[in-house]
């Protein structure tokens, strides 16, 4: 064990652990700012410190502020007090593990040894996440039943009782998928997908497994108590289901692990059918031995995009009536400088890359590494606009529409598909 | 060194879920230390490099099986006070003991009298699901075609039974 050794377990681990923290955050802010978007209202950006509101980032900081203030309330009727403190816990850390075997770049290979891009280096890959996500319902379950409420009864049966069916379409489209990849590990799944099929399409989960994709993306959104799927919380009909009666920071809890589970089943269907870490039509040896014209190539497509991107906050960060000394125009200005500058930044390293790195070297693979996490992180976020597109687009299904769903449409369409896929891979090798 | 102190750690959480549950007077509180003693359970087989076991303890007992007991027991509701009254239960638990008291040092003696071995460790490819698949349907795939026909008499039959009352009415 060297000192790289250690520097590179520490960062992987960390990456494993905060990334789906921080990207609590971003989803938070999606979710509103996209449900603005979809309502043609624009959605929380008022609150600021000293003017900078950060599109409505700053928002956050006060939502957090407020519930790690307001008062922790357990009712007296609530007997089983452990197991009330317990469920969100388990709700949270359930959804955070499950993220510790998606690979967020391919096998970095420095000095002759190769390191796993993955929390935690085991081979199981889908089946750990299969088995994480059956634990997440304990949490619900246990909720909704200490919380001696009926509606918080009514939550954690109905989500209960959703998340058990939809685990059958769920493992019964991964089946499909194992079958046209030959291995449950995720990192080799991706590897897979950097391949071409007929020499231009790259081979992604999406193209070969089209059905398989349809349902699990369905079923993902019913594992994760999304609209169309959100019966367990129903405001309408139950008024928060489970977490009815969770205030303050265990209410938080819930809210944040509702959002690292959304955070990584969107990494799970990327990596699954979108081609994971891979960037497009460049699998990780080309990429590693064309690392000089790629990093040619980001050097001239940055500050372009960063002169339009910078235009684009210069046109929309401005008061809808006329101010003198416009605050918003300034705000504008300083964010552009910053930008700006990270471009700058980024812009010099890649100058190095470009002069220093040979072909193969430790430079290209570091730099292929880092290319592919930021591919990683760009496809769950697109993943992720695609959950709170669906949220404020679907309306909510009724309780037995949803059940039939489940047992009468998607699980014969996964048997359908497990039996075409099957004989399509027997006739073609 | 570390190996051993992880043993020592998920034997002792098992048998404190076991314990769990035959003392806990409440159904949820029972059903939540089996989870505890199906986890630990999994962390043993972790151990002995059976990683599709230890995946499967996790998915089908700890997942499956014990959510679906939990649901029941929320769906029925079950208190402490619908249950029958037990009486003379420490005296059952104390003959209990004394009943297993000579199979239990009858057991720790056989097993000090066992020659030590030196442990080999397996290759890596032991237990992954790839070995195991190919052992399975190798050379135990009549067993295990058998074990699945059995189980899926015992589905059917499940479901022929749950849906017989409809056509009584």
């Amino acid at each position: 064990m060297t000192s790289l050794d250690y520097l590179l377990i520490a960062l992987r681990v960390a990456f494993a652990a905060f990334v789906p923290l921080c990207f609590i955050a971003v989803c938070v802010w999606m979710e509103r700012r996209g449900a603005g978007f979809f309502q043609d209202r624009s959605g929380p950006n008022r609150a600021a410190i000293f003017g900078f509101r950060a599109a409505g980032l700053v928002q956050n900081l006060a939502d957090a502020a407020k519930l790690i203030f307001k008062e922790d309330v357990i009712s007296g009727h609530i007997k089983h007090k452990f197991i009330f403190v317990l469920a969100p816990v388990i709700v949270f850390f359930a959804a955070l593990v499950s993220f510790a075997v998606v690979p967020f770049a391919d096998t970095l290979v420095l000095g002759g040894r190769s390191y796993i891009m993955q929390g935690v280096p085991v081979d199981l890959g889908i089946l750990w996440f299969l088995a994480l996500a059956g634990f997440a319902v304990y949490g619900i379950i246990l909720a909704g039943w200490s919380s001696t409420n009926k509606y918080g009864i009514l939550g954690g049966l109905r989500s209960a009782a959703q998340v058990i069916s939809y685990e059958i379409p769920m493992a019964l489209a991964v089946i499909g998928v194992l079958i046209v990849y030959g291995t449950v590990n995720l990192n080799e799944m991706a590897q897979f997908q950097g391949q071409l099929l007929f020499g231009f399409i790259p081979m992604w989960g999406a193209v070969l497994q089209p059905l398989g994709m349809v349902i699990f993306i369905v079923a993902a959104f019913a594992e994760t108590n999304r609209t169309p799927f959100d019966l367990a919380e129903g405001e309408s009909e139950i008024v928060a289901g489970f977490h009815v009666e969770y205030s303050a920071m265990k209410f938080a809890v819930f809210f944040m692990g509702e959002y690292v589970a959304l955070f990584v089943s969107s990494a799970i269907i990327v990596t699954l059918f979108f081609g994971g870490y891979q960037v497009p039509f460049l699998a990780t040896a080309t990429l590693i031995d064309n690392a000089r014209p790629v990093a040619f190539l980001l050097l001239l497509l940055l500050p372009v995009a960063m002169y339009f991107f910078a235009g684009w906050i210069r046109r929309n960060n401005v008061s809808h009536y006329p101010r003198e000394n416009d605050p918003r125009a300034f705000e504008a200005k300083v964010y552009i400088r910053g930008l700006w500058g990270l471009v700058v930044v980024i812009e010099l390293a890649l100058l190095a890359i470009l002069f220093f790195a040979s072909p193969g070297g430790p430079a290209a693979h570091i730099f292929a590494a880092l290319l592919q996490v930021c591919t990683f992180l760009v496809k769950v976020t697109l993943m992720l606009f695609v959950y709170v597109w669906v949220r404020w687009t679907l309306p909510r299904f009724r309780y037995d529409q949803l059940q039939k769903l489940g047992w009468q449409i998607l699980l014969p369409l996964a048997l359908l598909n497990i039996f075409v896929t099957s004989a399509v891979v027997v006739i073609l090798s | 060194m570390f190996a051993e102190w992880l043993f020592t750690a998920f034997a002792l959480l098992s048998i404190l879920g076991a314990i769990g549950l035959i003392l806990f007077r409440h159904p949820m509180h029972g059903a939540m230390s089996l989870v505890v003693t199906m986890v630990s359970l999994a962390g043993l087989y972790a151990l002995l490099s059976a990683r599709l076991i230890f995946v499967l303890q996790l998915i089908v007992y700890a997942g499956a099986i014990m959510s679906l007991i939990l649901f029941i027991i929320m769906f029925l509701n079950i208190q402490t006070r619908d249950l029958p009254e037990e009486k003379g239960r420490i005296l059952y638990l104390l003959g209990g003991i004394v009943l297993l008291v000579p199979v239990a040092s009858f057991l720790i003696k056989v097993v000090k009298s066992l020659p030590a071995t030196e442990a080999t460790i397996v290759g890596s490819g032991f237990g992954g699901v790839k070995e195991v698949g190919l052992v399975l349907f190798q050379d135990w795939l009549l067993p295990f075609e058998i074990v699945s026909l059995l189980l899926l008499v015992a589905l059917i039959g499940a479901v022929v039974l749950a849906g017989k009352r409809r056509f009584v009415k």
